[in-house]
Parts: structure tokens; C-alpha cells; sequence
């Protein structure tokens, strides 16, 4: 006994926590050489159910707070709307001819769609729980199709954009790791007229612009607030003419040889619900990273 | 205490699934409180070195699979944090405020010290903090103001965590 009264630990149990700092160590090894896909496939797909069993509790409660307020407003809507049924059942007569319009249009548009590439729809569940990394993950995975180094895009507000690119998946459970992350990169060039190259990469965090370098400094001359970047298509993971961002800022010091841009992400990465991964239509690029 | 270690890391990971699913809520500038490190800190700190290190150890490599960090990387932080708070165990009475806040925040600053630590030697493979940069000091003062909190409402598991000494 010490003086506190604590039992004396042993010279064992002294080694505890080096061996457990070791380990973790052995562990950093391995994995930072990407010697093992399988191990983090593996927990993804097991600690993954749980977090979808959190977000589902998540999801229940925020539903059921919600609901109640929506009900007394449904039931505002309801008697609103029953007034306006009266009106609109007189317009029907002329929905015919649109309705035939719309239905031309929708397979128009989905022709357009198998053309390019299928999407699979999934839900964003969870976050990183680490504010050092920043990768979303996503109610689909190896048994609904998706694979690693899938591109991922999302719509919000009519316009599609670029979310990312899957990383690691599980059974039931993708990784995505967002643009903004500053460990991803993306090629890319200025769709409005100029048409300069450059390398779009994230600064780590939603809330910070992103950052695309190596632009030919002739490019600070010609490029307007405003323009709009977009994926080339040259990585063979993203397809192309993909929006990104829109210019914010040039940034042209004399001593480097090409300018820098901040671009303003097309999407709202905080509101964003709802994703979707893409099939490429030649399966190369996905298979490259051993998938 | 093999019952201490495993109720501990079951705690600190459903801490890190609540963060990773409900604290997006909360984030400040994209910045969420990491309630499974406050949590490690004050069991580490009831239960010493042993209990403290082996949870944060369990924790963190569960942690490390559903975070884009490598596997490994949580590992060593969390047992380095749970190491520091566990060597603390018992040395002085923790108050409803003051110490929370002090034990939160610091516990943070040596999370940001060991990862910066694991980038001096793997490079740039692992993220780390800027200094500068505001996230961490948000995290800091985030952790520090949910401390209390989260110590007022681990009390009552005091007797459930509890390592029995001398029974491993």
C-alpha cells in the first residue's frame, strides 16, 4: 500500500499502457502502408450498423418532435388546401396536354441520364466522429452496388455537384470522403469560356472555400468572380462537366509560377441529406484500388 | 476489472456514435465536442492507468474504423490521453466546474500534442491540427464547457465502471 492507500501496480501492469501505445503503433504501420483493406472493411461494416441503429434513434426523435408541430400546421394546410381543390378541378381539362408534354420530356431525360452513368441513391447517416477528418458515411455499400473510388454527386437547389468519392465500404455502409477534406483532389477547369486547368482540393473543413492550384498564371487575367469550375473527367473516377464550385477569389502572388483560386462549392455540404454514387460506365476506375 | 474496461469502451464508443450522428446539430464552424475523449478522461481518471489506457485503447481502435483516420491513430491518442488522465487518478477532489473545464480542455490540448506527435513521425498521411487554425480552439473550449456535464451526469456510473484493483 502507498500512502494513499492505493495498492502498488505492479512492474506487469506498469507495462500496460506502452504495450497498448505499441500496438497502436504496429497498427499506424500497417495501415498507413495499406497493407490491409480488409480489417477496416470489416469494422466499417460491424461499428457501421450500430451508427445506423444511432442515426435511426436520431432520425425517430427529430421525426417525432417535428411531427407534432406538423400536424397542427397540416391541419391549417388541410382546410386551405380543401378550398383550393375546388378551384383546381376546373383546370384539369388542360392538364391533359401537359401531362403528355411532361411524360416526352421525362424520357428524353432519362435516356440522357442511362447514357452517362446509373446512380445509386443513399442517405447520409453519420459524420466523421473526429474533427481532424472530415468523411461522410452513407446508408449503401458492397451488397447495394457501391465500391471504393466511386465518384459521388447530389443536387440541391436544381443543380448537381460534386460531393466526393467513396473510400472504404462495408456490407451495409460506404465511406465518403468530401471534397472538402484536404486530403482529396479533384482535376478540374473553368467551364465559362477560359477553360484553364487546375487541381481542386479541400482545406479540411465544410465551412472553408475550396482551393484549386497549378492555374496557368495567364488565368488571373481572364477568369471572372463568378465562373464556374467543373471536373474534366481525366482521373477516370469522376466524370466529367461535373459542377464544383464557382470562383471566389484569385490569388496571384509573383513568386509562383501559377495562380491560385478559391471556389465557393456549388453545394451546401452541411444541408445535404441525400447523395448519390455513380456507376461508372466503364467499371476500369473503380477497380484500380484492388476493388 | 476486465468488466470496468469493457463497460468503459462501450460508453466511449456509443459517445462516438452520438457525435458522429447527433452533434452535427451542435457544431460550431463544423466543429463538434468530442464527448467520448471528456468521457475517457473522467473514467480514466476514476479508474487509473490500466482501466483508463486499455478502454481508451479498445475505444479508439473502434473509433478508427468508422473514421477515415488510419487504424491505429485513435488508438494511440486515446491511450495516451486515458495514460496522462489515469496517472492523475485520485490525486485531487474533482469539483462540480472548475476542474471539468481544466480536465476537458487540457485533455484536448494533449489530443492535438499526441497527433501532432504521430505526424512528426508518419508524415502526411495523418491530419493534425493547426495551431493557428481556429477548429482546435474551438474543440478546446467546446470539450471545457461540456466537461461538467458530462462529469455530472457519469457520476451515478460511478459503480458500474469501477475497477476492482488486484482483480484483473
Amino acid at each position: 500500500m502507498n500512502e494513499q492507500g492505493r495498492p502498488p501496480e505492479g512492474r506487469g501492469r506498469r507495462a500496460v499502457p506502452p504495450v497498448l501505445l505499441a500496438a497502436s503503433l504496429v497498427c499506424l504501420i500497417v495501415s498507413t502502408r495499406s497493407l490491409q483493406g480488409l480489417p477496416e472493411s470489416i469494422g466499417l461494416t460491424v461499428l457501421g450498423f450500430f451508427q445506423r441503429g444511432f442515426s435511426a434513434v436520431g432520425s425517430f426523435v427529430t421525426d417525432t418532435v417535428s411531427s407534432i408541430a406538423e400536424l397542427r400546421r397540416l391541419r391549417d394546410n388541410y382546410r386551405e388546401l380543401a378550398a383550393k381543390l375546388d378551384r383546381y378541378t376546373n383546370m384539369e381539362r388542360g392538364m391533359a396536354d401537359l401531362r403528355e408534354e411532361n411524360k416526352r420530356l421525362k424520357e428524353q431525360l432519362e435516356l440522357s441520364a442511362e447514357i452517362g452513368y446509373q446512380r445509386i441513391a443513399a442517405r447520409i447517416v453519420a459524420k466523421d466522429p473526429e474533427n481532424l477528418y472530415s468523411t461522410i458515411m452513407i446508408d449503401k455499400g458492397v451488397g447495394d452496388g457501391v465500391r471504393k473510388n466511386m465518384p459521388v454527386i447530389a443536387f440541391q437547389d436544381g443543380i448537381e455537384g460534386l460531393v466526393g468519392k467513396v473510400v472504404e465500404v462495408g456490407r451495409g455502409v460506404g465511406m465518403v470522403l468530401p471534397l472538402y477534406d484536404s486530403g482529396s483532389y479533384v482535376a478540374a477547369r473553368l467551364s465559362d469560356g477560359s477553360r484553364y486547368e487546375g487541381l481542386v482540393g479541400g482545406q479540411g473543413s465544410a465551412d472553408d472555400p475550396l482551393l484549386m492550384r497549378f492555374v496557368k498564371k495567364r488565368a488571373k487575367d481572364e477568369v471572372q468572380f463568378g465562373d464556374l469550375a467543373v471536373t474534366t473527367g481525366f482521373e477516370s473516377i469522376y466524370p466529367p462537366e461535373v459542377a464544383i464550385g464557382r470562383v471566389k477569389k484569385v490569388i496571384a502572388p509573383d513568386f509562383q509560377t501559377s495562380v491560385d483560386m478559391e471556389l465557393e462549392p456549388v453545394l451546401d455540404f452541411s444541408r445535404l441529406e441525400y447523395v448519390f454514387v455513380i456507376k461508372p460506365a466503364t467499371p476500369a476506375a473503380v477497380t484500380a484500388d484492388g476493388e | 476489472m476486465i468488466r470496468s474496461i469493457v463497460i468503459s469502451s462501450l460508453i466511449i464508443v456509443a459517445c462516438d456514435f452520438a457525435q458522429s450522428t447527433w452533434f452535427s446539430a451542435i457544431s460550431i464552424m463544423g466543429v463538434t465536442p468530442d464527448l467520448a475523449l471528456v468521457v475517457l478522461i473522467w473514467l480514466s481518471y476514476q479508474n487509473g492507468v490500466i482501466a483508463g489506457s486499455s478502454s481508451g485503447f479498445l475505444a479508439g481502435l473502434a473509433q478508427d474504423f468508422i473514421s477515415a483516420s488510419p487504424i491505429g491513430f485513435n488508438a494511440f491518442i486515446k491511450t495516451a490521453v486515458a495514460s496522462v488522465a489515469g496517472l492523475l487518478h485520485g490525486s485531487f477532489y474533482i469539483d462540480r466546474l472548475l476542474l471539468p473545464i481544466v480536465l476537458g480542455a487540457v485533455g484536448t490540448i494533449a489530443k492535438a500534442l499526441a497527433a501532432g506527435l504521430l505526424f512528426l513521425v508518419f508524415g502526411a498521411k495523418l491530419h493534425v491540427y493547426d495551431v493557428l487554425g481556429s477548429s482546435l480552439w474551438i474543440e478546446v473550449a467546446y470539450n471545457g464547457l461540456i466537461a461538467p456535464l458530462a462529469f455530472l451526469l457519469l457520476t451515478p456510473l460511478k459503480g458500474l465502471v469501477k475497477a476492482e484493483r488486484g482483480r484483473a
